[in-house]
């Protein structure tokens, strides 16, 4: 496998860990993704909380805007309400699993914030959402980098490739034996 | 099947030697020389034959060959070569446009006041992109001082033709604004807003203001006198913006002391040069025989960097940003030396 500092997955998409606060930053948004359902919080849920609070103890005297949100999507709408009228000097910190943070993260990117204007903090690293190259669907699952899973939508057999879109948050996947297909040179 | 119609586009069109792909050592006729100010001459260049010249990146820079009366003392040169910023936004260009600043010293740009008028033929080289705008730029921020409006109005007239946003904040004397009439021109259109600043104070509190008020996804650029681009970068930090938004560059170095003796080795041959105080290591190469591009030899332009596989650096010039000083993997031989005094190190050349 190749060296995965040489690929697109950041280092906390592959394995959890707290970014600091940036003391330089003026306005901060945080973003806790829960996962929390009607029943109650869940382990995700409070490990979650846990590092929202360590970063709102961090922040000094910088304005705070903090979003504890159920799901990927609630987490991106408060994001983007948050950075309609935002200035450069915001920066935004993201708290949940590995696959919500590579989502809110697409979302910070599309928004206008670079690389050294977002942090996360990851709780768990299990579950990927795959991209098919194939037929466009996503899946996500408890897989590793490498390993294999079933597209969604087609059915191949995807292997995960160690490749992360900024655009989608999505890894890419494609058929494990694309090689070893009967196929021609078309005429 | 397909060979004789790419020999054909191949006939018609020949790879790069379309004239607009010329960017080497040419002569180009000075067509017109306006006077801006007492201190500043615009000069316009076209090709001899009156054809497209290169596109360039905003902010890029031409290579102009003078002849100045003073000589740097280091070589047995009667020519110098001087970078100045074009002033255009860079696309499908006819003309090239600088607007020099005398500096009075005898140097090229002196040359360039005295000794230039219409009709005559000036070597240059490029344009040399070193200062381009960022492509994923939401807005720009850009800051001019005094002579340092020439790269920042390539750049405002670019975003203009792309149809972008953009603040300029432009210090100068008052009777020295050069240039400030086509600014006032660009700022009359809409998504372009004018701050001007006739003193220092008031420079450090446009800037404050404006940096503190920039849409996300804004980039900002300046070009200026050291005090002026201190004042901008300190504004920048203080509004909270990130190292990779904040852009500039210099005209001038700071003077340095001749620094400490050091040993480079040269990767290739295993070659061992002895580097002594107040000589640089870009001397120390090319007196060894080895090809280094260079050009300002104050550590400004970025022309001389090397690769460098070990050893201790100590960096002085003005280009390299912190991140890149840190990774220890590059230096401009102009002005970098070793860490220390006895330093070993490798240049991967």
């Amino acid at each position: 496998m190749v060296s995965l500092s040489q690929t697109s997955l950041p280092t906390w998409a592959h394995t959890p860990q707290v970014e600091p606060v940036d003391p330089t930053g003026r306005v901060h948004t945080l973003v806790g993704v829960t996962g929390d359902g009607a029943e109650g919080d869940s382990p995700t849920g409070t490990a979650v909380r846990e590092v929202v609070a360590g970063w709102q103890a961090a922040s000094g005297s910088a304005t705070l805007h903090v979003h504890l949100c159920a799901d990927v999507a609630a987490g991106i709408a408060a994001l983007e309400a948050d950075l309609v009228s935002a200035r450069v000097g915001h920066r935004v910190l993201v708290a949940g699993t590995a696959d919500a943070c590579l989502a809110v993260r697409a979302a910070a990117v599309r928004a206008g914030l670079a690389d050294d204007e977002l942090r996360f903090g990851v709780v768990a690293a299990d579950v990927r959402t795959v991209w098919c190259v194939h037929c466009s669907a996503t899946t996500a699952a408890a897989v590793g980098l490498d390993e294999d899973l079933t597209c969604s939508g087609c059915a191949r057999t995807l292997v995960v490739y160690p490749h992360v879109s900024r655009r989608t948050g999505h890894h890419l996947g494609f058929m494990v034996d694309a090689e070893d297909q009967p196929w021609e040179v078309p005429a | 099947m397909s060979a004789p119609a790419v020999e054909r586009a191949v006939e018609r069109y020949p790879a790069h030697l379309h004239p607009a792909y010329a960017t080497g050592v040419r002569s180009l006729r000075v067509v017109e020389v306006v006077r801006l100010t007492d201190t500043v001459r615009h000069v316009v260049l076209e090709a001899p034959d009156g054809g497209v010249l290169a596109s360039y990146e905003p902010g890029a820079h031409l290579v102009v060959t003078t002849f100045p009366e003073v000589l740097p003392t280091e070589a047995d040169q009667t020519e110098k070569r001087n970078a100045y910023s074009l002033t255009g936004d860079g696309v499908n260009p006819r003309r090239y446009a600088v607007s020099v600043l005398r500096r009075g010293d005898g140097g090229g740009s002196d040359w360039v006041h005295d000794a230039l008028a219409v009709g005559d033929l000036v070597e240059v080289e490029g344009p040399r992109s070193s200062f381009a705008p960022r492509h994923d730029q939401r807005h720009a921020l850009l800051v001019a001082g005094g002579i340092g409006v020439t790269p920042v109005l390539s750049h405002a007239r670019a975003v203009v033709r792309w149809g972008g946003t953009c603040e300029i904040v432009y210090s100068y004397r008052p009777g020295h604004g050069a240039h400030l009439e086509d600014l006032r021109a660009l700022a009359a259109r809409p998504g372009v807003t004018l701050h001007e600043a006739t003193t220092v104070e008031h420079t450090a509190r446009v800037l404050a203001e404006r940096f503190a008020d920039q849409p996300l996804g804004t980039h900002a650029y300046a070009c200026g006198p050291v005090p002026m681009l201190d004042a901008y970068v300190d504004a920048a930090a203080a509004a909270g913006w990130p190292e990779g938004r904040v852009h500039l560059e210099r005209f001038t170095a700071p003077e340095l002391d001749a620094g400490v003796p050091f040993t480079a080795t040269v990767a290739s041959t295993g070659q061992r040069l002895a580097v002594p105080p107040g000589t640089s290591l870009l001397t120390a190469l090319l007196d060894a025989g080895h090809e280094v591009a260079n050009l300002c030899r104050q550590g400004v332009c970025g022309e001389c960097l090397v690769p460098v596989r070990s050893g201790a650096l100590e960096h002085r010039d003005l280009v390299l940003s912190e991140s890149e000083k840190s990774a220890g993997d590059r230096m401009l031989s102009c002005v970098s030396r070793g860490g220390h005094a006895g330093a070993e190190i490798e240049v991967d050349l």
